[in-house]
């Protein structure tokens, strides 16, 4: 069921006053993969920083279960109607210094949530989707000790504990190797089937096309000052299209 | 060789230089060597009042019989080696006299250890060290106007506290932290010079070297460090997920700035009542050595917290110790321990 969860119309996002990114339209619905493609300054963190409600549009607006009219007031309002959004961060962002296990790491999103950040009986859920995973014999295991790939899935498993219905991944498969990389995608293409929305940062224009099934493509403003503006593609135009630009460059 | 004549110049100056430089010597020299004559001829007896002249005639009478007796000592009785034994210390004794300052370092050594962890782990070390300087300030001016030294000082740590925490959101700490330093170290002074004592008590507050807590201010600094020290142990997750996923807190619902802002009153807590208590140099071995020492081997925070508390009960009860048997400063005590421990247990973990 093509259930939308939530729709940014005429949105414009930025800072200070100052516009960095502008959308026409954006959906996102249940069981969906949105990919968010674009070079480095285009935007990509602040679109997504604005469609989770933690950046308040300067012109436009933000909806949640649009079928339903409801206006977007930030993440206080998306919590209020039972919506649980997700974080996945890169592996490669963890401060690795920190003294912490795999039970630890992956505990980060559900201890957001706890009083204190305390997980209590909320450990079980963690321990229950690593198992799911395949990774339960990494939560004792020093995470600094794994590899990146392991990291990787262990926060994965953290993220999807607390049972989001929208999950952002913030450059997911960064630093993998082409193994590691292939495992993650298998694992979030089984979960966009069991209807999680997702939402993938990346600049890894192969690993969108593997998963999204559309690409909110960021492009930069030819003069300082303006806006990138936000272009919805189809993974395999993004390929025929990156492809044309390839060659235009020559 | 050459003959004298064609010898360069500089070189035939050498013996005019010499001579010189031996006149030289003979005039500087004279006085010094005169000195005694001089001053055997301006006695202070004879410009001195009749009270001091008795005390100089008594030790010149002293010293007379110990000559005396030294130049008869040797016909009397030969020289023999006298064992010199140690003071005895009587330790019930000593920990019962120092009772109120043992037990608030022991409160500060718990609460700093577990914050001096997350102060490292954050990177904030910078923040810690300009801390005691901005409390001084405060203390500074406690004492250069006759009143308590802990409620100035509390005012001027909130105010450096704002200023940081503003200047944190500006993106300007990285050079707002240093100048808090150097402004504190300069303005302490400055508050208090030309005031004698205080700036004796002043340099006592940094250097820590004579320490002692009265009940009053044990009574305030032990309860509160220790709140301080737990509530900075419950809170271990969130200081874990601000670190790490600052996105996902809030996500969640969390403003990272504020929780910053809290563990920023923590410490600033901790510093101010350790401060103002024991001296810089106390609350410094204390927040930083035992968290240096344990963090090579942790392998996950609550033990880390666990053992780094312990271990600065262990540098203050070796430090203690030293301090009483070598007669040295107690704080430079703690501190040398604590950094031998450090050093020891950073050689040590290369090995794992």
């Amino acid at each position: 069921m093509n259930y939308r969860l939530i729709e940014v119309r005429e949105g414009v996002f930025g800072y200070g006053g100052r516009a960095v990114v502008a959308v026409d339209r954006l959906e996102l619905s249940r069981g969906e993969c949105l990919g968010i493609f674009g070079p480095n300054g285009s935007g990509k963190t602040t679109l997504v920083r604005g469609v989770t409600g933690l950046l308040p549009p300067m012109a436009g607006q933000v909806l949640h279960e649009p079928a339903r009219g409801q206006i977007t007031d930030g993440v206080a309002s998306y919590r209020q109607q039972g919506m649980r959004i997700g974080y996945l961060p890169q592996h490669r962002n963890i401060e690795l210094h920190w003294p912490m296990s795999g039970l630890d790491a992956a505990g980060l999103a559900s201890s957001a949530r706890r009083l204190f950040g305390w997980l209590g009986p909320h450990a079980k859920d963690v321990l229950a989707m690593m198992r799911q995973l395949g990774i339960e014999h990494l939560a004792s295991r020093r995470f600094a000790d794994l590899s990146g790939g392991q990291q990787q899935r262990v926060l994965l498993a953290g993220a999807l504990a607390g049972n989001p219905t929208v999950l952002i991944l913030d450059e997911p498969t960064e630093g993998l190797d082409v193994r590691s990389t292939q495992d993650l995608l298998d694992l979030l293409r089984h979960f966009i089937g069991e209807g999680v929305a997702m939402m993938i940062i990346s600049h890894e224009a192969d690993d969108l096309m593997q998963v999204a099934q559309r690409i909110a493509w960021l492009h930069p403003a030819e003069h300082s000052g303006q806006p990138s503006r936000v272009e919805i593609v189809t993974p395999a135009a993004l390929g025929e299209r990156i492809l044309q630009a390839s060659r235009r460059a020559g | 060789m050459k003959p004298r004549s064609m010898r360069r110049p500089a070189l035939r100056a050498i013996p005019v230089l010499g001579q010189r430089a031996a006149h030289l010597f003979i005039v500087l020299l004279l006085p010094l060597l005169t000195r005694p004559c001089f001053a055997q001829a301006t006695r202070p007896t004879d410009q001195v009042d009749q009270g001091t002249a008795d005390i100089l005639k008594q030790l010149e009478t002293g010293k007379a019989d110990r000559a005396a007796t030294e130049r008869s000592a040797p016909e009397a009785a030969p020289p023999q080696e006298q064992s010199v034994e140690p003071p005895q210390i009587s330790w019930s004794r000593l920990i019962y006299d120092f009772r109120f300052m043992l037990a608030t370092a022991g409160a500060l050594g718990v609460s700093g250890a577990v914050l001096g962890l997350f102060v490292l782990l954050r990177r904030e070390a910078l923040v810690a060290l300009a801390i005691p300087q901005v409390v001084a300030v405060g203390a500074a001016i406690g004492m250069r106007f006759g009143w308590p030294t802990l409620p100035p000082a509390l005012i001027v740590a909130l105010i450096a506290l704002v200023y940081f925490a503003f200047s944190k959101r500006w993106g300007a700490a990285s050079w707002v932290v240093p100048s808090f330093y150097v402004a504190g170290l300069c303005l302490s002074f400055l508050i208090i010079a030309n005031h004698g004592q205080d700036v004796e008590d002043l340099q006592r507050l940094f250097v820590g070297v004579d320490v002692a807590v009265d009940p009053a201010k044990a009574a305030i600094a032990i309860p509160v460090l220790l709140v301080v020290g737990a509530a900075c142990v419950l809170l271990w997750r969130r200081w874990l997920l601000l670190a790490q996923a600052p996105a996902a807190a809030e996500l969640a619902g969390l403003k990272p700035e504020r929780w910053d802002t809290l563990f920023l009153t923590l410490l600033t807590i901790v510093m101010l009542l350790g401060t103002d208590s024991l001296g810089v140099v106390m609350v410094l071995s204390m927040l930083f050595l035992p968290a240096a020492a344990v963090l090579p081997w942790a392998r996950r925070l609550p033990s880390a917290m666990g053992a780094s508390a312990l271990l600065s009960l262990v540098f203050l009860a070796i430090g203690f110790y030293l301090s009483n048997r070598m007669n040295w400063p107690l704080s430079q005590s703690v501190g040398g321990v604590g950094f031998a421990v450090l050093a020891l247990s950073q050689f040590a973990a290369r090995f794992q």
